[in-house]
């Protein structure tokens, strides 16, 4: 009996086990963390590429890619007037040399506008061998990190062989990895061999219950020996000599030293990109179907261009509906499509796929169907405080310019 | 004359007495050891946190006036239960030596080994010398008010020298595309920190203004002030606890 709930136990054990460590497991680093809304409607990212997958320990690693900041920013998260655009990685293992918003370089962190468009570029330097998913993301203030999306980086090399040179003011080359470390421990080992000695001087006589007991029978002047106040008195000279002849020298080995950098730095948008108003898009309703994970959005489309339109793509949180009719849809590298990239395999849906000609204004049923909205977990938008969808729809001409609309709209959810 | 020096003031106990007495005395340092590795630097950790963990959080401004106005906490409650029942005059250099013990560990295993970042940039702060003259004054002048004022201020003034011949090096500028930034800013640019962006650096920022453009020492007097308040609070916070009336039912 007892060896059947043993046998019973273990197998419960390694059915736990299994789910833990199964090997599709989620690599869970925050990208579902925020609230749809968040994820949806306030850092839309689009076009974001990666130079290579393959670096070798001290090679580059060039993230580019663009982000319209949504109009419907939604009213819980603070206004993005403190951003941090950044990497998404296990720690160090890349250090970022360089970093371009609008070809503008940046090291702080930046105010961002809303309606704005922006591209950027991260240049990254492998540091540690291993495989990690590599998101660019944005650190919003008070809001959390929104992210890009995710592309698994495998670097290869040994971590020795990493160096991380870099130019000072006055000409110095030093390197960022061993800079400052020995003089540090110098001085920390100074000190505690300085306290170590202090205390060791105590530590040595008998100590708790005789002192006290010595204490208490009034012999306690006993306790303290005139050497000891002499020591003490040496330290309340030489302690502060050595504090602040040290920090002389400092400052006469390092003239010219500066407070920490901090600055908000301003970068205007890029010229319109999203939102044009040439193709203009406009969400009548949404729906999304529970059990069938499929999000149905009715939108009028006006083409004011001069030439007939196509729709091509709805993305929205990373999650990628591609419309499969659309011409140069099966062009996956044009579009940045790798096995990485969250695209539905069913694609969009569109209930009159005929190109909107020019002029012409349309309602357009859209219809993306996938059980990425769940494991994304997308689908929690119906059960937030703030139930909108965003994302941007894609739309290109025969000539395959792009017209890019951010769109947003309740969402009506169907249960069942 | 060396071992004469070395000469321990006549002991009240003598034999087995005093073997059983000392065996108590490694007993209670041991524990001690252990406990303040652990509290002192929680409580360091929860306290002062990112001012100590990164290079570019320790600014001339808010860094030299939160490291010392919490690191004196546990020195003095500690020095009030060792200097008053016993006259060891060694609590606040106990208690820093800890720390230290314990941030090293966690800068070297959880943030090198870990999370692989360069230990240079995450190196503590010493406060071994400030320690070490709270030490020295406590037992000189036998008075918790002189203490708090000569000691207390002398905890706080000797913060940023004494770390500064550590960290000045970390100052020198670099050019990053057309802008100075410090090598520490660098750090906190280059190595890639997710939860860690920018804007939730301090610097300079709220009413603590610069004067005349001289911030640390502003800064720093300001910490000394509030050291002579924060000292005595945890004084008497270290007595309350030391009784043993919270176990006389045991
Ligand atoms: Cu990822």
């Amino acid at each position: 009996m007892t060896k059947t709930m043993m046998h019973l136990l273990g197998i419960f054990c390694l059915g736990l086990f299994g789910l833990t460590f199964a090997p599709n497991a989620v690599y869970a680093h925050g990208e579902k963390s925020l609230e749809p809304f968040i994820r949806m409607r306030t850092i839309q990212w689009y076009d974001v590429r990666w130079s290579q997958d393959k670096p070798r320990v001290n090679d580059e690693l060039v993230i580019t890619g663009k982000f319209h900041v949504a109009e419907d920013w939604p009213r819980a998260v603070p206004k993005p007037d403190a951003s941090y655009l950044n990497v998404s990685s296990p720690g160090p293992v890349f250090v970022r040399t360089e970093r371009y918003v609008n070809g503008q370089a940046t090291a702080g962190s930046a105010a961002l506008k809303l309606g704005g468009d922006y591209d950027f570029k991260i240049v990254l330097k492998a540091r540690l061998p291993g495989r990690y998913h590599i998101h660019p993301f944005f650190n919003l203030h008070d809001a959390g990190a929104v992210m890009g999306p995710g592309h698994w980086i495998e670097v290869t090399g040994v971590p020795a062989a990493f160096t991380n040179p870099v130019k000072t003011l006055n000409g110095d080359v030093i390197d960022m990895e061993t800079y400052g470390l020995a003089n540090g421990i110098g001085w920390h080992a100074f000190w505690f061999a300085l306290a170590a000695a202090w205390l060791l001087w105590w530590v040595r006589r008998p100590l708790f219950i005789p002192r006290n007991k010595m204490l208490q029978s009034g012999q306690g002047d006993a306790l303290v020996t005139p050497l000891d106040r002499a020591i003490a008195a040496g330290i309340l000279v030489v302690v502060p000599l050595v504090v602040f002849g040290a920090q002389a020298m400092t400052d006469s080995q390092y003239l010219n030293t500066i407070p920490l950098q901090t600055a908000l730095d301003q970068i205007e948008p890029l010229a319109p990109v999203v939102n044009t108003g040439l193709v203009q898009v406009k969400v009548q309703r949404a729906e999304y179907d529970v059990p069938s994970r499929s999000m149905t959005i009715v939108t009028q489309i006006r083409n004011s261009s001069d030439q007939p339109v196509q729709i091509r793509e709805f993305a929205s949180g990373n999650v990628r509906f591609i419309n499969l009719a659309s011409h140069q849809a099966n062009q996956d590298a044009n579009q940045g499509i790798d096995d990485d990239t969250l695209v539905a395999p069913q694609g969009l849906s569109i209930d009159s796929p005929a190109p909107i000609k020019a002029g012409e204004s349309r309602i357009v049923r859209l219809t993306g169907t996938d059980a990425l909205w769940a494991t994304q977990r997308l689908d929690g938008l119906i059960r937030d405080t703030d139930s909108r969808l965003g994302g941007l729809l894609f739309l290109i001409d025969a000539t395959s310019n792009r017209y890019i609309a951010s769109i947003s709209s309740a969402v009506i959810p169907k249960f069942d | 004359m060396a071992t004469k020096a070395l000469e321990v003031p006549p002991q009240p106990y003598t034999g087995e007495k005093a073997r059983l007495t000392r065996a108590y005395d490694y007993l209670i340092l041991v524990l001690a050891l252990f406990l303040f590795i652990g509290i002192f630097h929680l409580h360091m950790m929860l306290t002062v946190g990112d001012w100590d963990f990164w290079q570019d959080w320790k600014d001339r401004q808010w860094w030299p006036l939160v490291t010392p106005l919490m690191m004196i906490t546990f020195p003095a409650a500690v020095q009030a239960v060792l200097w008053s029942n016993f006259r060891l005059p060694m609590g606040a250099t106990l208690c820093i030596s800890c720390l230290l013990i314990g941030a090293w560990i966690a800068r070297y295993f959880s943030y090198h080994l870990w999370n692989y970042f360069p230990i240079n940039e995450v190196m503590p702060a010493t406060m071994l010398p400030s320690a070490l003259v709270l030490d020295a004054v406590l037992m000189l002048t036998n008075s918790v008010t002189v203490t708090s004022i000569v000691g207390g201020m002398a905890f706080a003034l000797l913060f940023y020298p004494s770390n500064w011949p550590i960290f000045g090096m970390f100052h020198v500028p670099v050019e990053y595309n057309g802008a100075q930034l410090t090598i520490a800013d660098l750090f906190g640019f280059q190595y890639i920190r997710a939860s860690m962006p920018e804007y939730l650096r301090i610097i300079e920022r709220g009413a603590l203004r610069t004067y005349g453009q001289y911030a640390t020492p502003l800064s720093a007097f300001c910490s000394a002030f509030l050291c002579t308040l924060m000292y005595p609070l945890w004084w008497y916070m270290g007595k309350a606890f030391a009784t043993t009336k919270y176990v006389k039912n045991i």
